[in-house]
């Protein structure tokens, strides 16, 4: 489909529409932030992760209380994993993935099912670049798992743990995609990507500049 | 405005012709715009950011945030509160050398810039957060005012903070007896008045408008009027910026992840 | 005390209604006095009260060294304290944002106009005289714009020049006054809600979403403008506070 660049302050609908990336002012609906429109299609390309009930995240453990952690989940808003709804306990720094269980007006998230992750290599892309890194019906994940063999985790908050296999050459993969998200071709470029690298040994993958500072794994600071 | 505190002393006092023949001392015809070019996303590490070259002044616009609000008292449950920091660096004008961090000039023009981005910004989309937007003139030559928040204002577009417009402006004055667009630092100097405006290009309410020297109200009806001309050019090389570096994504596929999927 | 929240939910339902806190009309001040000569020990004074806002201008004259580039000018500064008498918010301490924007707001206007002739500041080579107006805040209950501008025209107005000797100013001989050439006053206007208001007291000025003073030397004509706050003015709206302000400017000179 034939898709726009289209700016903050440009319409998007002549109808009030709740839409991901946009407001609504006298009736009508504009774009908030840089996007694509493709049809009546409005696709963010930027954007901060604002939790949501149901979404999966990973999170990082970054103060214990009474009542139980604060979980950092790569928004500007702070979240909380409850003691009464967990029996195992967690050490500031420790990774875990977890469910949105509730969010309250000022985007305060409670997380339940935390799952602590160890082993393996977070990194942190763009939220609104998660679907790209996913692919359409998950073929984009399918690909680096049949070429790495590493299991990939990624959180709807732009986390994304990777674990086992050759975990080098999965995050090379997916900071690529995150580097070159909306770009023509993507999906051959890193099938390219993939197919020359697993051929040479871990230690010789040349990474590509990461588009977002990369965060080092939980413990090592 | 004029740029310096000493130099605003007594406008009105041009020794030499600023405009002969309706043409400018630098050629330019009375609404012309001096050479503009801004580049978004020049630093790594800050959230969004511009740089913006127009006439001689070179001025950096970073912005950080949302963030946690620091002191936590001015934190406001309701919404994103905005800090606007103006300063010039000390070697940024022909003149004397400087100080950095702002001065009171700096804070007046800081503050007026906040205003303009609390009316821009989705503040009420971030409550207890806050965003900070830096504006450095590297080098001065005459509006930097309107430049900082030209460039701020692209900043911010590039750190994927929500904003309702993206706010644009130009400074208009009266020189040797003419409305002008885009003062240069030796018409704001020796110019009659100056008037920086900033506008909301997709309303075209105005939300910056100062003025210095004297002016009949039909000069500064006339002045607000050019202003916006003159913007909506300023308004385009805007654009411009962002589909350099966001432009290419239209051109891409799309093999995302379904909606329905997500 | 009562929070701001609750004094904009008030005003707003008020405005709905049409009316203000005081049952002013929009464009109405309230009761203007300005006090001249109120202090002795400086060279000019005044307090300026609007409603129950009072701002003290005081004006000292001193000898000073010229700006490189104005050798023969004399100078002029403005500065404002919010003394925290005035307002449970405002603190002791560095001048903050606010008050160094009434100041040069205040500056800008009277500096426009070309109140003050410069040149005859001139005393000798490297000496003129510098003049400091310095505008204290210490009751504020909305509009402080408007009463700086009238307090430091009316210290203007009333200021003396002492004796210049030597190099040095004999202060207990005033002769002639301060060259002033012309009168700066200004309308500063408030919008709450969807409506424009002149001279907002302190509950319409929280409640407030954008401001905007205009200062006015002459019958067509204006020396200063200020926007301050988030919200977006139409030209329509300033061609109308411009037409405000320049037809307040008659009642406004009676008081200097």
């Amino acid at each position: 489909m034939e898709k726009q660049l289209i700016l903050p302050g440009a319409l998007a609908a002549t109808t009030p529409r709740r839409m991901d990336g946009c407001y609504v002012d006298d009736g009508k609906t504009f774009v908030s932030v840089v996007s694509l429109k493709a049809g009546d299609k409005i696709i963010p390309l930027k954007g901060h992760y604002v939790p949501r009930i149901g979404d999966y995240i990973i999170g990082i453990i970054s103060e214990e209380r009474f009542s139980g952690y604060e979980v950092d989940i790569n928004a500007p808003f702070p979240s909380t994993i409850s003691a009464r709804d967990i029996r195992e306990t967690f050490q500031v720094g420790d990774v875990v993935s977890a469910k949105v269980r509730m969010v309250d007006e000022v985007h305060t998230a409670q997380l339940v099912e935390p799952r602590k992750l160890f082993a393996g290599r977070l990194i942190e892309i763009e939220s609104v670049k998660v679907p790209r890194v996913i692919g359409r019906n998950g073929s984009m994940l399918a690909l680096i798992k049949e070429y790495t063999g590493s299991d990939v985790f990624v959180g709807k908050n732009g986390r994304i743990y990777v674990k086992n296999g050759d975990i080098a050459l999965s995050v090379m993969a997916l900071l690529k995609i995150s580097s070159e998200a909306h770009t023509s071709g993507l999906t051959d470029r890193i099938k390219e990507l993939l197919e020359v690298e697993s051929k040479k040994s871990p230690q010789n993958h040349v990474a590509p500049r990461p588009a977002v500072q990369e965060r080092p794994p939980a413990g090592m600071y | 405005m004029a740029e310096e505190e000493t130099a605003a002393m007594a406008p009105g006092k041009a020794p030499k012709k600023l405009i002969e023949n309706g043409i400018r001392n630098d050629g330019r015809k009375p609404e012309d715009l001096r050479n503009l070019k801004i580049t978004v996303g020049v630093l790594k590490k800050a959230a969004g950011s511009a740089l913006i070259e127009w006439g001689k002044n070179r001025i950096m616009a970073g912005v950080y945030g949302p963030r946690e609000v620091f002191p936590k008292h001015n934190m406001n449950p309701n919404k994103a509160i905005i800090n606007c920091r103006y300063a010039m660096v000390p070697f940024s004008s022909l003149e004397e050398h400087g100080r950095f961090g702002p001065n009171r000039r700096a804070i007046e023009i800081g503050k007026v810039g906040k205003h303009v981005f609390e009316n821009a910004i989705l503040t009420e989309q971030f409550p207890k957060t806050m965003i900070d937007i830096n504006i450095d003139v590297l080098q001065s030559d005459g509006g930097t005012r309107v430049a900082g928040i030209v460039a701020a204002a692209l900043a911010l577009v590039d750190a994927g903070i929500p904003m309702r417009d993206i706010p644009c402006g130009v400074s208009v004055g009266k020189v040797d007896g003419t409305l002008v667009a885009d003062l240069d630092k030796t018409e704001d100097n020796l110019g009659q008045s100056d008037m920086p405006v900033i506008f909301s290009p997709r309303t075209w309410d105005i939300l910056l408008l100062q003025m210095d020297g004297m002016l009949t109200k039909k000069e500064v009806m006339d002045g607000i009027d050019l202003a916006r001309i003159a913007t909506q050019r300023v308004h385009e090389m805007q654009v411009a910026a962002l589909e350099a570096k966001y432009g290419a994504a239209a051109a891409g596929d799309d093999d995302s992840q379904d909606e329905s999927a997500a | 005390m009562i929070t701001n929240e609750v004094k904009e939910a008030f005003v707003l339902d008020l405005m709905k209604k049409n009316t203000r806190v005081d049952s002013r009309g929009m464009l109405d001040y309230r009761q203007i006095s300005v006090q001249k000569e109120v202090y002795e020990n400086c060279e000019g004074s005044a307090m300026a009260q609007i409603g129950d806002t009072k701002v003290i201008a005081g004006l000292k004259l001193d000898v000073a060294t010229p700006f490189g580039d104005r050798p023969t000018q004399g100078v002029i500064m403005f500065n404002a304290e919010f003394s925290p008498v005035a307002h449970p918010d405002f603190t002791a301490g560095p001048p903050d944002e606010r008050s160094i924007e009434l100041a040069r707001v205040v500056d800008r206007g009277i500096r426009s106009a070309e109140c003050i002739d410069l040149d005859k500041l001139y005393m000798e080579e490297g000496k003129v005289l510098g003049v400091f107006i310095d505008l204290f805040i210490i009751d504020h209950n909305g509009n402080l714009t408007d009463a700086a501008y009238l307090a430091s025209m009316a210290a203007l107005r009333t200021a003396k020049m002492p004796k210049y000797e030597d190099g040095k100013l004999i202060r207990e001989e005033r002769t002639a006054p301060l060259p002033v050439a012309r009168d700066v006053v200004s309308c500063t206007f408030e919008k709450v809600g969807d409506k424009i208001l002149l001279d907002a007291r302190e509950e319409e000025e929280v409640s407030s979403s954008g401001r905007v003073t205009l200062a006015t030397c002459g019958d067509d004509l204006l020396c200063a403008s200020q926007k301050s706050g988030r919200a977006g003015f139409s030209r329509a709206e300033f061609e109308s506070m411009i037409d405000t302000a320049l037809a307040k400017r008659k009642e406004l000179l009676k008081y200097i």
